[in-house]
C-alpha cells in the first residue's frame, strides 16, 4: 500500500475510511513508510500454474505471490487469462498443475487440490466481479447477510450489524433496504464489495470491478477501493484504469499470451516498460497518467 | 329455468367438490415433485441422467391425458394391476402434468444467470445452500407464471375423470342429470361451480407471482429479518 492522503481526493474519503485500527489479520504494520513494498508473509503463493480449456493453454507455468497487506493490479490485453487466474486462487477454475498455498496453507498441489475445507477456503478469498452478480431477489442488506450465516454460520443478529456497518463504510446504507435492479451500477458494485469484505477474508480479488461503470460510478468505487487499500486490505486488482493501477499498487504485473511477461513497482512497469508488449498495451492507453 | 331441486343435492355436490379439490391438490403436489426431480435430471452433466427425463418429458406431453387415464384405470387392470379411481387419476394427472412442469421448471433453472452460481460458491456457500438459497428463489420467479397456468389446467382436467367415476363434480353432474332429466341446468350450474374454483385461484395465483416479483418477503423467517434490519439501520443513523 503505498497510497497517501493526498491520493484519496477530496471528496470527503470518511465515506469509505473506517476510522477503527487496522485489525491484527490484515497484517498492516502501521506506520510503515509508504514507499516500501510490504515484507509481510504471503497470503497468497502460486506457483507453476498452467491452465488449459479444450487443449489450449491459456495460463503458463504462472508464479504470483501476494504478501500481505499487498496491492498487486494484474494489467494485460484482453484474453491474456487475467480472469482465469483469479479464479484459480479461489478454484472457482481448476488449474491443470500448480502450487497454491492460501495464508501457508496448501491448498492445490501438483493436480489435485488438497484443502481441506472448500468452503472455509473461498470464505477467505473474497471475490468481486465486473458484473457484481448480486443476488437480484434480495435487498441489499441481505446479500450482505447471507453467506455469512449460511456459509460462516454467523448469528442472525451478528451478520446484520456487520452488513449495516460494512453498507455504511461502501457508503450504501441509505440504500440497505433496496434491491439490486433499483440501484446504480456503482451502488451495486460497493454492496458487491461489502458481500465480500463481510466474510472477512484475507485477500479480495477484484476483476474488472469498474469495467461496467459510468465515470461516475467508476469514481465511487475506486474511492471504496482507496479506502481499502488505507486499511491495509490485501488485495489483487485486474483493472483497465492504469492511472488507477499506478496510484494504488505496490505491484504490477503484464499478463500477455498465459504469462507474466514483466512485473515490477507501478514506475518500472509504466515508466520504463522492458517487453515489447507491455509497450504497446501502454501506448494504446495514451493519456493515461504516463 | 331452474327446476332441478338443488338443495337435495347439496350432499353430492359438496362430495364432488371435495374431490375435485382433492384431486387437483395431489394431483399438483406430485407433478411438481416429480417435475422438479426431471428438471434437476434434466440439467445434469451426465447423459445417462439426461436421457431418461428427456424420454420421459417427450412420451407423456405427446400422449393424450385421457389415454392415460384409461391405461392406468382400465389397462393396468387387465395385467393384474388393480387401482381405485382415486389413486388411478391422481396417478394420471401426476404422470401427465409432471411432463409439462419439468419443461417450466428445467427452463426456469436454466434462466438463472451461471454468474449467481458463481458468486454464491466465491462466497463460500454449499452447493445445497446455493440451490436453496439463491437457485430456486430466482427460478421460482421465472417459473411461476407457467406453474400457475397449469395449476389452473390442471384442476378443469380433473373433470375428465368422470369417465372412471372418480366422484368429483362432474361426475356427480351426470349422477344429478341422469335422476333429473334436465342437462342445460345442471351441467350450466356445474360449469359455473367450475368457474368459481378457477377464477379466484388464477387471480390469488396473479397476486402471488406479483408478490414474488417484487421480491416481498413470504417467509416468517425473512420477515424478521427485514424487520431487524430496518431497527438496527433506524437506529445507527440516529446515532
Ligand atoms: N470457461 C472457458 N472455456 C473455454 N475457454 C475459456 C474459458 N474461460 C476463458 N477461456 C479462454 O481463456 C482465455 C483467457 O481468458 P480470460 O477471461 O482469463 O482472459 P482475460 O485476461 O480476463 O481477458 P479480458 O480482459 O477480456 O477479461 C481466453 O482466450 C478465453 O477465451
Ligand atoms: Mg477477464
Amino acid at each position: 500500500m503505498k497510497l497517501t492522503k493526498a491520493g484519496s481526493g477530496p471528496e470527503k474519503p470518511a465515506d469509505a475510511v473506517p476510522a477503527d485500527p487496522v485489525p491484527a489479520t490484515a497484517a498492516d504494520p502501521a506506520g510503515r513508510p509508504s514507499t516500501e513494498p510490504p515484507e509481510g508473509p504471503a497470503v497468497v503463493r502460486i506457483s507453476g500454474l498452467s491452465k488449459s480449456f479444450d487443449g489450449r493453454l491459456v495460463l503458463d507455468d504462472i508464479d504470483l505471490e501476494i504478501r500481505a497487506g499487498e496491492i498487486v493490479s494484474l494489467l494485460g490485453s484482453s484474453g491474456g487469462g487475467k480472469s482465469t487466474l483469479l479464479r484459480c486462487v479461489n478454484l472457482l477454475e481448476r488449474p491443470d498443475r500448480a502450487t497454491i498455498e492460501l495464508a501457508g496453507e496448501p491448498v492445490f498441489s501438483g493436480d489435485r487440490a488438497v484443502y481441506r475445507d472448500l468452503a472455509e477456503l473461498r470464505q477467505r478469498v473474497g471475490m468481486v466481479f465486473q458484473r457484481f452478480h448480486l443476488f437480484p431477489h434480495l435487498t441489499a442488506i441481505e446479500n450482505v447477510v447471507l453467506a455469512q450465516m449460511k456459509a460462516a454460520k454467523v448469528s442472525e443478529d451478528q451478520a446484520l450489524e456487520t452488513a449495516v456497518q460494512l453498507l455504511r463504510r461502501v457508503g450504501v446504507d441509505h440504500r440497505a433496504l433496496a434491491f439490486p435492479e433499483q440501484m446504480s451500477g456503482g451502488e451495486q458494485q460497493r454492496v458487491a464489495i461489502a458481500r465480500a469484505l463481510a466474510l472477512r477474508p484475507a485477500v479480495l480479488l477484484f476483476d474488472e470491478p469498474t469495467s461496467a461503470l459510468d465515470p461516475e460510478s467508476t469514481r465511487e468505487v475506486l474511492r471504496v477501493i482507496r479506502g481499502l487499500a488505507e486499511y491495509g486490505m490485501t488485495m489483487a486488482i485486474v483493472t483497465h484504469e492504469v492511472p488507477f493501477a499506478r496510484e494504488i499498487s505496490d505491484r504490477i504485473a503484464f499478463l500477455d499470451g498465459g504469462r507474466i511477461i514483466e512485473q515490477g513497482t507501478p514506475e518500472e512497469v509504466l515508466d520504463d516498460p522492458q517487453e515489447a508488449r507491455t509497450q504497446a498495451f501502454l501506448a494504446s492507453y495514451e493519456g493515461s497518467g504516463r | 329455468m331452474f327446476e332441478v331441486p338443488w338443495s337435495d343435492y347439496s350432499d353430492p355436490l359438496w362430495q364432488g367438490l371435495l374431490h375435485t379439490v382433492e384431486y387437483t391438490v395431489l394431483g399438483f403436489c406430485g407433478a411438481a415433485v416429480l417435475g422438479l426431480v426431471l428438471a434437476l435430471m434434466r440439467l445434469s452433466h451426465l447423459r445417462m441422467v439426461r436421457f431418461p427425463s428427456a424420454l420421459y418429458t417427450e412420451v407423456f406431453k405427446n400422449i393424450p391425458l385421457l389415454a392415460i387415464i384409461f391405461i392406468t384405470y382400465f389397462g393396468l387392470t387387465s395385467v393384474g394391476l388393480k387401482m381405485g379411481a382415486l389413486e388411478a387419476g391422481a396417478l394420471s394427472l401426476v404422470v401427465f402434468y409432471a411432463a409439462y412442469l419439468s419443461e417450466i421448471f428445467r427452463s426456469a433453472l436454466a434462466g438463472v444467470h451461471d454468474g449467481q452460481r458463481e458468486s454464491a460458491h466465491a462466497l463460500g456457500m454449499s452447493r445445497l445452500g446455493t440451490l436453496t438459497h439463491v437457485i430456486f428463489p430466482q427460478a421460482l420467479r421465472l417459473a411461476l407464471p407457467g406453474t400457475n397456468t397449469f395449476l389452473v389446467d390442471l384442476l378443469k382436467s380433473t373433470s375428465l375423470l368422470v369417465t372412471i367415476s372418480a366422484a368429483e363434480l362432474m361426475t356427480q353432474a351426470q349422477l344429478i342429470t341422469s335422476d333429473t332429466f334436465r342437462a342445460l341446468e345442471v351441467y350450466v350450474v356445474i360449469a359455473a361451480v367450475y368457474f368459481a374454483l378457477c377464477y379466484p385461484l388464477s387471480q390469488a395465483l396473479l397476486w402471488l407471482e406479483r408478490k414474488v416479483r417484487a421480491g416481498a418477503a413470504l417467509t416468517p423467517g425473512r420477515r424478521r429479518r427485514l424487520r431487524k434490519a430496518r431497527v438496527m439501520l433506524a437506529s445507527e443513523t440516529t446515532s
